[in-house]
């Protein structure tokens, strides 16, 4: 116990309520209300942002809830040495989070050297590097590299939730007359309806936090990309190029709240975390 | 019949192209090392060259910037291992600590660390980041480790465990064996936990290992950063995808074929501890101790 | 080798239950004391709170002459078996038995020679290299049981340590640790809710409820003897027959009056001043005996319609309705729940269905209509408003 609260008080409770200060605070330290969120609200590049990372969210979403569901529920009711094969291959690229797998994807988005060229020449129009990383793309672009890294993990988490599923009520429905569509819809949707929910809320709350991806995109892009092209990128570059400190950490303190909306939404709402016995 | 087998069919077309997708672009980054720069445009890209050119891209890389990549990767472990030591020291006697103690604030503690468990890491980045620079510790290798050490999904991962998976009379049973509360932790509740500590340090690696904001953030010589800072510090010096660089990138020596293998030796670290603790985690060592 | 002493102990948990109700309790030095009762009576708590598991809300616990209120479990010199087995799943069998000894830093060729002896004395030879999961049911108990006499305790605790294992080998078991424990002289408080092991193991026996102890006494005084319905009707399977009853002043003596029936009783005194008030009677199933064979011509005798027929082997369980009404009191509502049986809760009051253990030549069956003989010597009288025996003092 002793050496966990110091832990949890600097770099848990410590950061955030710093942040609050530096937010609502100017450079000397005197209490300037909500101007620092005013001011980063009408920096030019706070609305394109924040609507980069909206879209962003909602296009990783829509994969994570519709492959996710749909793969594990395929997986389901498969011999069980091929579905565990099946789930290990899914998840073999969450080894490669965070700027590997940025990496990887910078390759497989050049169609030069790209085993899947054809796919971006056809899909994408793209013949050269520069086109495949068009800023209309790229929303759908990292949340494939966001989907690619994480679903595997999710998939093992439905998959996980679905085995929970006595055996004997499945059986009940087919003896009930149901075939394995009406089972996974009437049956095992409701059923994961929970874990979707959990993986819906965290998604958002990570997904608007944006950053690794487009830090990286953005270095290899020739300028194409904004240093700014995300929410949290933002209020880096307003930490370490303006020294814009407080803007920052108004920027931080939004997209803290909207993950802190999304904890507490799972940690009260959801039933799926013991907080007493 | 048949409509079952068509089903199955259409199951199995679905399940591997989904393979296809998330496995071929870790084949390709297998292979990429073996091809010259030139070998990868031109040649297929599922082919094999050969092990000379491994040398090759290895040989280019560590010659990169004095040797920086082992540095790198040295950081990685170095940040990754002594967090991930704290984590394990600090986090699993407080998950054990909240399960079975009965303490005031138990329910604060708890529900803080929950919150923060699920609010994502990198929402907090920038406010460590303000606060470290506020104490002046921007710069030193313990800016990362400390707040990788704080790792809260692993005392509740333990906590977990001690609330619903041990059972409360081995505990009692060790006390009236003759343990004090030390010895009840240290000799039995610390074992059975074998499979938690090592899902602990599981995800503790690895999301240390991987962590880019962070280091990123906090540290600003390129000697201090870890290997996933260090693959953005190549990709920012290699012609192939940054024309910028000066002299046709000739002098750093840095192509697609040395970028490949350093991504690929960055994640072997974590590619290990994925197989070597899942076997771990099967193991019910609960399992028959006690009959409910 | 040790006594234990409640002394007006109490246990009162932090959301107000108060589980143990000022126990007073002498168990002496090598004595095996079953505590028994339905769930919730506070016999565990009881037994945990000699451990040191449970803290003491009231009163004080001795082991021999310490009080031991204030003692960690360490330093109280027991050992506890239970229910669970609480097996250490990390260690082989030997390492379980040997635990308690390397906590207390016993050398290590006496913890092997003190092993080798349990073992020995467990059958678990075989098995000492093994871990708990690769064990039977029967197993894993032998292995609880040998952690606790390799420590040489001065108290065995036990806690339901039989309740898990299949009904064959909880017999074989109880006979085991019941000579483990008299060669062994250890004094043992033995908790179980069930009323044959309470009888077959234990010197004496205490009946506990909502926390109350009831009574103490060895088993036959417990089953001959009870003090109140709770105890009556707790002890003995089939359970005891209660009927409500009326007392009438009878020439020289007093007749019990049931239904239609009239039970002649010479000799009770004690129940002349219960004269024309209503009473519990209650009737070992044992104490009656189908009239045809028992060649008892005087005796009392109640008549009733044999509604089910259960044959033994050695005797005959007979299930007839009388037409008197059953005694309905609250402890007999509350036991016959425990036990799952939810015939009294029928408010159908006008008959009465009596279990008569009767002999394999009584030719009854169902629908028959029965003549049965009462041994009116061995009548259980209780006061209805108080649930006492009423009976010399």
């Amino acid at each position: 116990m002793l050496p966990y609260l110091p832990l949890l008080i600097v770099f848990g409770v410590a950061p955030s309520i710093y942040a609050l200060d530096l937010a609502f605070t100017n450079v000397g330290g005197g209490w300037v209300g909500f101007h620092n969120f005013v001011r980063t609200y009408n920096d030019f590049r706070f609305l394109s942002a924040f609507r980069h990372v909206l879209v962003y969210t909602c296009v990783w979403l829509g994969a994570l809830i519709v492959f996710v569901v749909g793969l594990a529920l395929l997986l389901h009711g498969r011999a069980n040495r091929v579905s565990a094969t099946f789930r290990f291959l899914f998840y073999m690229p969450g080894a490669l989070a965070g700027s590997a797998a940025v990496l990887v994807w910078l390759f497989m988005l050049d169609p030069s050297v790209s085993p899947g060229s054809f796919l971006l020449h056809h899909v994408l129009g793209a013949d050269i590097f520069a086109q495949s990383i068009a800023p209309g793309n790229l929303p759908f672009i990292f949340a494939m590299i966001a989907f690619w890294t994480g679903a595997g993990g999710w998939i093992v988490v439905m998959y996980g939730a679905l085995n929970t599923i006595p055996h004997d009520l499945e059986e009940a429905a087919r003896i009930d007359g149901a075939g394995p569509i009406t089972i996974a819809l009437r049956l095992k949707l409701p059923l994961m309806r929970k874990w979707i929910a959990y993986m819906v809320i965290l998604s958002f709350a990570t997904g608007t936090q944006l950053f690794v991806e487009p830090q990286i995109v953005q270095t290899a892009s020739f300028g194409l990309v904004p240093d700014t092209w995300s929410a949290n990128q933002l209020a880096y570059q307003l930490a370490f190029r303006y020294a814009d400190f407080n803007g920052a950490a108004a920027i931080a303190v939004d997209l803290l709240m909207i993950g802190l909306v999304g904890a507490v939404l799972i940690v009260t709402r959801s039933g799926l975390f013991r907080t007493d016995d | 019949m048949r409509l079952r087998v068509v089903g199955l069919g259409v199951r199995l077309t679905v399940l591997a192209m989904f393979a296809v997708f998330f496995i071929a672009p870790v084949v390709w980054l297998v292979l990429a090392p073996t091809k010259s720069d030139k070998a990868l445009i031109t040649s297929s890209p599922f082919s094999f060259g050969d092990f000379h050119h491994v040398a090759l891209a290895w040989k280019h890389l560590d010659a990169f910037s004095s040797h920086i990549f082992r540095r790198w990767i040295g950081n990685t472990l170095f940040y990754a291992v002594s967090a991930t030591a704290i984590t394990l020291v600090a986090g699993v006697p407080a998950g054990y600590g909240l399960a079975i103690g009965r303490f005031p604030g138990r329910k604060l503690v708890l529900s803080l660390t929950l919150v923060v468990m699920i609010v994502p890491g990198a929402a907090l980045v920038l406010p460590i980041f303000l606060e470290l620079n506020a104490v002046h510790l921007i710069g030193s290798s313990l800016s990362v480790i400390l707040p990788f050490a704080f790792f809260p999904f692993g005392v509740y991962l333990a906590y977990l465990y001690y609330a619903t998976a041990l059972p409360p009379s081995l505990l009692d049973a060790a006390r009236v064996d003759g343990c004090g509360e030390l010895q009840t932790f240290l000799r039995v509740a610390l074992p059975l936990a074998k499979p938690i500590v090592a899902l602990v340090f599981f995800f503790s690696f690895v999301a240390d290992w991987n962590n880019f904001f962070l280091p990123y953030v906090v540290l600003a010589d390129s000697n201090q950063y870890p290997i996933t800072v260090g693959l953005w510090d190549l990709l920012s010096s290699t012609p192939s995808f940054n024309p910028a660089v000066g002299g046709g990138g000739q002098s750093v020596k840095i192509f697609k074929p040395e970028l490949a293998l350093a991504t690929l030796i960055a994640v072997v670290p974590v590619a290990i501890v994925f197989l070597f603790s899942q076997r771990a985690l099967v193991r019910g060592l609960v399992g028959g101790a006690v009959k409910e | 080798m040790a006594r234990v002493e409640f002394d007006d102990v109490s246990k009162v948990f932090a959301d107000g239950t108060r589980a143990v109700d000022k126990l007073d309790l002498q168990i002496t030095d090598g004595e095996f004391m079953v505590l028994v009762g339905p769930s919730g009576c506070g016999k565990t708590t009881a037994l945990r709170m000699v451990a040191g598991l449970e803290d003491i809300s009231d009163g004080v616990v001795r082991i021999g002459e310490r009080v031991v209120n204030d003692l960690t479990p360490k330093r109280r010199d027991i050992a506890m078996v239970f229910q669970s087995y609480a097996l250490y799943p990390h260690l082989s069998v030997r390492d379980n038995i040997a635990f308690p000894l390397k906590i207390a830093k016993v050398p290590k060729a006496e913890i092997g020679r003190r092993v080798d002896e349990a073992a020995r004395i467990l059958d678990l030879e075989p098995y000492l290299k093994r871990k708990p999961r690769a064990l039977s049911g029967g197993q894993r108990q032998r292995v609880a049981m040998g952690r606790a006499i390799v420590r040489q305790p001065a108290v065995f605790l036990m806690d339901e340590p039989l309740s898990n294992l299949d009904a064959k080998l909880r017999v074989q078991m109880r006979a085991d640790i019941k000579k483990i424990q008299s060669k062994l002289g250890v004094t043992s408080i033995y908790v179980t809710h069930d009323q044959v092991e309470a009888m077959t193991m234990g010197d004496r026996v205490a009946v506990m409820r909502k926390g109350e102890l009831q009574q103490v006494a060895p088993p036959q005084e417990l089953y001959d003897r009870p003090v109140n319905l709770f105890v009556a009707g707790f002890i003995g399977s089939p359970a005891m027959n209660m009927l409500e009853a009326r007392v009438e002043r009878a020439g020289g003596g007093v007749a019990v009056v049931l239904g239609d029936a009239r039970l002649e009783l010479s000799d009770h005194p004690w129940l002349a001043p219960y004269d024309g008030q209503a009473i519990v009677l209650g009737i070992r199933p044992e104490d009656m005996e189908d009239a045809a064979i028992a060649g008892d011509d005087v005796g009392p005798r109640l008549r009733g319609r044999v509604e089910l027929r259960e044959a033994l082997g050695a005797d005959v369980l007979v299930h007839f309705a009388v037409a008197a009404r059953p005694a309905v009191t609250e402890d007999v509502r509350e036991l016959a729940e425990d036990v799952g049986d939810d015939r009294l809760r029928s408010q159908d009051a006008a008959a009465a269905t009596l279990v008569g253990r009767f002999s394999p030549r009584t030719r009854v069956v169902e629908g028959d209509t029965v003549e049965v003989s009462v041994d009116r010597n061995a009548l259980h009288f209780f006061d209805p408003q108080t649930g006492l025996a009423i009976r010399a003092r």
